[in-house]
């Protein structure tokens, strides 16, 4: 292995959750122009791809696939410490889909000088398919480990703490290595006056498909999405007062008696 | 149409079952038959359990499994039987391991992929299903093109059992690739058999709990209330004060009680989307612009540490 890790990091610009609004009468959530940000578990990504680099050296290469304003996820991510950062775009790919995503970024990170860690979220926040990390390690023909939450470099390899529904696991893979992670392995540093400064003056690269040995026509979109809509749950919004906690507590009580949900 | 088998598979035979029965539920194999996928060992009990849950055929990988067969390995054997099965479908279950183990398949097949699907039904040519989107926010309706496919069920809807049918055992021949993982250590999370899907009344806490050593008036509170604990992610999975099955929301699981109450949960979309189901919601929180007030049918401004007391005092609970 070279001393100089080669770190990449996928930031995804998605769709921010908690700014999306619906569509009073139908629940129609449109997606077209909606407020967008860098997905959450991707911030925790970026944060643990510069403490490795921080702990054991190298650089730190944070890399998107969408269009041109995804650059907005990859400045924050300079910010937050990448060295360098690189956009996939193609004008003539009219959505990147799990597929096209995985190609683009293994294409991006096996072309642009090769890479011995990836990291990514182990879910976006918008799509949450959780499949595009386990998708760009079978494209690259490397391990992936999943929902690691603590990360340890050795000369080798890595080693990983990962948590399952029912157990935790320590893992063990060489380099090249591709890993995912959630909120829980770090909290990701805030950017400061002087880091964003620096990022602002930071050139972001721009590939297309030619320049990753990529046909445009292998990223067209396999699926179609319908309708994205909210579920409408009508809530009474009864506010409950009393004079003292234990008079809220007997109302409580009688409430839940008139509702039959208790006893 | 391709007239192969709608496949199934998953590495924790429950779930396996739960897939059959689900194909059956949906008629989704519209006379082709219904298979399960077994890579490696076949237990002895495990033709009897597959073909009451609905299964005709099990496509057997036969040959040893290496001591631990990480996801990758488990596409790459996945992918033999799917070569030899030509399924229409592949269905896995939308677990965490489950979903590693689509996105290593989807690469190796370049089959469409979807994960977290509630909802799955042919419509004409084509297949349509529903599935989470916006972190549980919403629900998305998507096309994928009627040809072979793999999908990724929510589970944990267990639909009923099926019809019992003859069952063909397959054997396919091949071999384990070399797992490129090690593991060091395994070490099982407790889990206090909790099954909240099913309770009738939860009470949750989230980050407004400040200790540990608070969590028994919590207990006390549900005990008399008659009903199960939840929690939040992060009292689950940062802080290890419950286990992994009393995490509801987006990441953990989802709930319909008859009566949900949160005590010093924000509301975070990624919550909200696990207790939607809920027919009453009980929220406190001593922040009037916490979102889950919002979501409430009876919102209540106050000090958990006060509130909880005081209902323990009109339950009759000694103190
Ligand atoms: C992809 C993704 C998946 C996720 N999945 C899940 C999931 O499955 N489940 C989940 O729960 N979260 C999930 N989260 C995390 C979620 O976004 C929130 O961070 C989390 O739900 C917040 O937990 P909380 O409400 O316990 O804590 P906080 O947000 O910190 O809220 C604590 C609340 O307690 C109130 N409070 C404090 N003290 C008191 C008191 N004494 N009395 C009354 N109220 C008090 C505060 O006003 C505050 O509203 C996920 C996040 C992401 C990005
Ligand atoms: N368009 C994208 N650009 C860069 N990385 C992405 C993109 N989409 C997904 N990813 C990465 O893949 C992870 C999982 O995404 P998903 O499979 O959509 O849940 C994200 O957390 C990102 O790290």
């Amino acid at each position: 292995m070279s001393p100089n890790l080669r770190i990449w990091v996928a930031v995804k610009h998605g769709v921010d959750v908690g700014l999306t609004r619906a569509d009073p009468a139908t629940g129609v959530v449109a997606l077209e122009g909606a407020p967008r940000k860098t997905s959450d578990f991707d911030r925790n990504a970026v944060e643990e791809a510069v403490r490795v680099r921080e702990r054991s050296g190298g650089t730190v290469t944070a890399v998107s696939v969408g269009p041109p304003s995804a650059r907005e996820a990859l400045r924050e991510a300079l910010a937050l410490g990448a060295d360098e950062a690189v956009l996939f775009t193609d004008p003539a790919v009219p959505r990147f889909d799990t597929r096209a995503v995985a190609r683009a970024l293994a294409a991006t990170c096996r072309t642009l000088g090769g890479f011995d860690l990836l990291l990514l979220g182990e879910g976006s926040t918008d799509h949450f398919g959780g499949v595009v990390g386990a998708r760009v390690a079978s494209e690259l023909g490397v391990a992936d480990l999943a929902y690691v939450r603590k990360l340890t470099v050795e000369p080798e390899g890595v080693v990983a703490e990962r948590d399952l529904e029912r157990e935790v696991e320590v893992l063990s893979a060489r380099f090249p290595v591709v890993v995912t992670v959630g909120q829980e392995i770090n909290t990701p540093r805030v950017p400061t006056f002087m880091s964003n400064l620096k990022a602002s003056k930071k050139t972001i690269r721009q590939v297309g498909p030619a320049e990753v040995n990529l046909p445009a026509s292998s990223l067209a979109p396999v699926q179609t999405t319908l309708r994205v809509a909210v579920p409408q749950v009508a809530r009474k919004q009864v506010p409950l007062t009393g004079n003292s906690p234990d008079e809220l507590a007997r109302e409580l009580l009688s409430r839940l008696r008139d509702e039959g949900v208790w006893p | 149409m391709n007239t192969g088998p709608v496949l199934c598979y998953s590495e924790e035979p429950e779930l396996a079952e739960e897939l059959l029965r689900w194909t059956h539920h949906q008629k989704l194999s519209e006379g082709a038959p219904v298979a399960a996928a077994v890579l490696g060992a076949l237990p002895a009990d495990l033709p009897q359990r597959y073909a009451a849950a609905g299964a005709q055929e099990v496509y057997r990988l036969a040959a040893e499994a290496p001591a631990f067969p990480e996801a990758g390995v488990l596409a790459e054997a996945l992918a033999i039987v799917v070569r030899e099965a030509k399924p229409r479908l592949v269905l896995l279950a939308s677990t965490k391991r489950g979903k590693q183990v689509v996105g290593r398949l989807a690469g190796l097949l370049d089959w469409p992929v979807a994960t977290g699907v509630n909802e799955l039904r042919r419509d004409g040519e084509a297949w349509v299903l529903e599935r989470e989107a916006l972190s549980g926010n919403a629900v998305s309706v998507e096309q994928f093109p009627g040809g072979a496919a793999i999908f990724a069920l929510t589970t944990g809807q267990g639909p009923p059992a099926a019809a019992s049918y003859p069952l063909q055992i397959r054997e396919v021949t091949g071999a384990f690739p070399p797992s490129r993982v090690e593991r060091r250590e395994q070490r099982p999370k407790g889990g206090g058999g909790v099954h909240l899907e099913t309770a009738e009344r939860i009470v949750t806490v989230g980050r407004g709990l400040k200790k540990r050593e608070d969590i028994p008036m919590v207990e006390a509170l549900a005990r008399a209330l008659n009903a199960s604990v939840g929690c939040t992610r992060p009292l689950a999975a940062e802080a290890g004060w419950f286990s992994d099955d009393h995490w509801i929301g987006l990441t953990g699981h989802r709930v319909k009680p008859k009566l949900y109450v949160a005590l010093g949960v924000s509301g975070a979309v990624q919550h909200l989307v696990g207790m939607r189901g809920s027919r009453i919601v009980v929220a406190v929180n001593q922040d009037p612009n916490a979102p889950i007030l919002g979501q409430a049918d009876y919102r209540i401004t106050a000090d958990l540490y006060s509130l909880v007391p005081a209902l323990l005092r009109a339950l009759g609970v000694p103190g």
